[in-house]
């Protein structure tokens, strides 16, 4: 349990991938996913599964990447046994399990390597509205506080006789209640709570709020961003004119 | 400290009283109260005698959002609080709550600092420069880029306090700020309470019960009793009062001592304070 939690908390990696601009980072993202979409051979997604772990190795963050990846193993297997079932072949199978692998290796070495605060710059540069982003905000913020609270909670409810791991997969999922129930009490406190602070704080004072960091393209960004596109336009090219053996 | 002196109150309550939308029962009976620049005043009293209510009072919260019966005025260095502004009164009124944990909303300490200052809209340049300035007065530049959840609690209250600091205003309301502290922390929190008030002329409204931690720095102690200020004085005018104990109030055995001590007829020339004062006054030829 504390393991998993562990993995939703940001970590601050010091890197030259993580010190790219976040817009920068999404756009890499972008370009391994739709590659990954694009790629309908097993070599094909190989090579970019092979590239991510190469990004992932230069943001010193294989493990975590790895980590999130080997979760979804499971499902991958998933789509790999049902795509033979249905008869479509070892190859397109494979092809098919790996894209999904691909996927989310391209995804998460995004979420891995971006903080919170570069989320919320992207999403005020999307021009999202600014509610919408405190929401986001203080949803990720709190994820540490209210997995304490629970723990706390299953700690208490234990000490009281609540034997959460005892019967079959209904009865769990039963005694989960009395560990939900105080959780969401002091969750609705909690936030009572945050919004007298944020008055107090002139939280939506001004229409046009400011902000302490703001984001800026530099020399180091812009050479990222014309080799990524390079590499894009060109692994597109291959993709339309070249055809792997598999 | 700040000059002080019978001019211009910086906070005025004046016949305030109040009763939550849908409570049949009044939270505050026509409170008087005037707090003076640069005072640190004790705001004390049993739970659920009307001081967090009058403290929402004076920050705004209570009326812009809770609504209810509201009676009475509060004027805060010359601005009505009903008739200002949330936004204005951030800037004027700065309020630290309990759990410090509750008031930071950001993932790194500068950041949260930088909260208030982000909502008044103030540029960029200006908000770095105040960040730093709060940091260095409250000792927290090594934990500028740190997340919430690796702070302590002690830690996350100064983060808190730092906040507000760099809105830069002239009163601050401390909610029992220690209870959450350990005895060394709690007293670290008094000594940089007093640094505010004597450099920067803060003042300064604290709700406490343990109060001999305050007593040494506090100007004078306001006693509320369901919804009513009931007593308010110096520290020892209020403390060596034995109506105070009526009150609910935990009083702090030095001033029980010398209490004590006047009954059976020794009078000391100064009252004592703390426990090394009240040493000192017995020790004295």
């Amino acid at each position: 349990m504390y393991w998993l939690a562990s993995g939703l908390l940001y970590r601050r990696v010091v890197s030259p991938f993580t010190k790219l601009d976040p817009r920068i980072k999404l756009l890499i993202a972008i370009e391994f996913f739709v590659l990954s979409l694009l790629a309908s051979s097993v070599i094909g997604v190989a090579i970019i599964i092979a590239s991510i772990v190469a990004v992932a190795a230069f943001a010193r963050s294989l493990r975590r990447v790895g980590r999130t990846v080997a979760f979804s193993l499971i499902f991958a297997t998933f789509i790999f046994v049902l795509n033979l079932w249905i008869g479509l072949g070892l190859l397109r199978s494979l092809t098919f399990a790996l894209r999904f692998i691909a996927i989310i290796g391209s995804t998460s070495i995004f979420f891995i390597t971006t903080s919170p605060d570069e989320l919320e710059q992207i999403m005020k540069w999307m021009r999202i509205p600014r509610d919408v982003v405190f929401a986001f905000v203080t949803a990720v913020r709190f994820i540490p506080v209210v997995m304490l609270d629970a723990f706390q909670i299953m700690d208490a409810q234990k000490s009281r006789g609540l034997e959460l791991e005892k019967g079959g997969l209904l009865s769990r999922v039963r005694n989960l209640i009395p560990v939900l129930i105080p959780l969401v009490v002091n969750s609705v406190i909690r936030s009572g709570e945050l919004a007298e602070a944020m008055e107090s704080r002139g939280y939506g004072s001004t229409p046009k709020p400011t902000s302490l960091y703001g984001m800026r393209l530099r020399w180091y960004d812009k050479a990222v961003l014309v080799l990524s596109l390079a590499v894009f336009v060109l692994a597109l090219y291959i993709y339309h004119f070249y055809t792997f053996p598999f | 400290m700040a000059s002080k002196g019978p001019e211009v109150p910086l906070l005025s309550v004046e016949g305030l009283s109040f009763s939550y939308l849908d409570s049949p029962r009044a939270a505050l009976t026509d409170v008087n109260l005037k707090i003076n620049r640069g005072e640190i005043v004790i705001l004390a009293g049993q739970s659920g005698c009307g001081k967090s209510t009058l403290l929402r009072c004076v920050n705004g919260l209570i009326p812009h959002m809770y609504p209810g019966d509201y009676k009475g005025r509060i004027v805060v260095d010359g601005d009505v609080v009903a008739e200002t502004p949330m936004g204005k009164l951030a800037q004027m009124v700065g309020f630290l709550f309990q759990n410090p944990e509750n008031q930071i909303f950001m993932f790194s300490v500068e950041r949260d600092i930088a909260f208030g200052l982000e909502n008044q809209g103030l540029p960029r340049q200006e908000m770095r420069r105040r960040v730093d300035e709060v940091m260095g007065l409250l000792h927290i530049e090594p934990l500028a880029l740190r997340p919430p959840h690796e702070l302590s609690d002690g830690q996350k209250q100064r983060v808190a306090l730092a906040g507000i600091i760099a809105m830069r205003p002239n009163l601050v309301i401390l909610d029992e700020p220690t209870s959450l502290l350990d005895p060394k922390t709690a007293s670290e929190l008094v000594s940089l309470v007093s640094k505010l008030n004597k450099e920067l002329g803060i003042t300064f409204v604290i709700v406490e019960h343990r109060l001999e931690l305050l007593t040494p720095i506090a100007d004078r102690i306001v006693v509320m009793d369901k919804g009513r200020v009931v007593m308010e004085g110096t520290p020892t005018e209020v403390l060596t009062n034995p109506a105070s104990s009526t009150h609910g109030l935990a009083i702090p055995p030095v001033f029980s001592l010398y209490s004590e001590l006047a009954e059976r007829g020794s009078r000391l020339p100064r009252a004592p304070l703390t426990p090394e004062e009240m040493a000192q006054e017995l020790n004295a030829p």
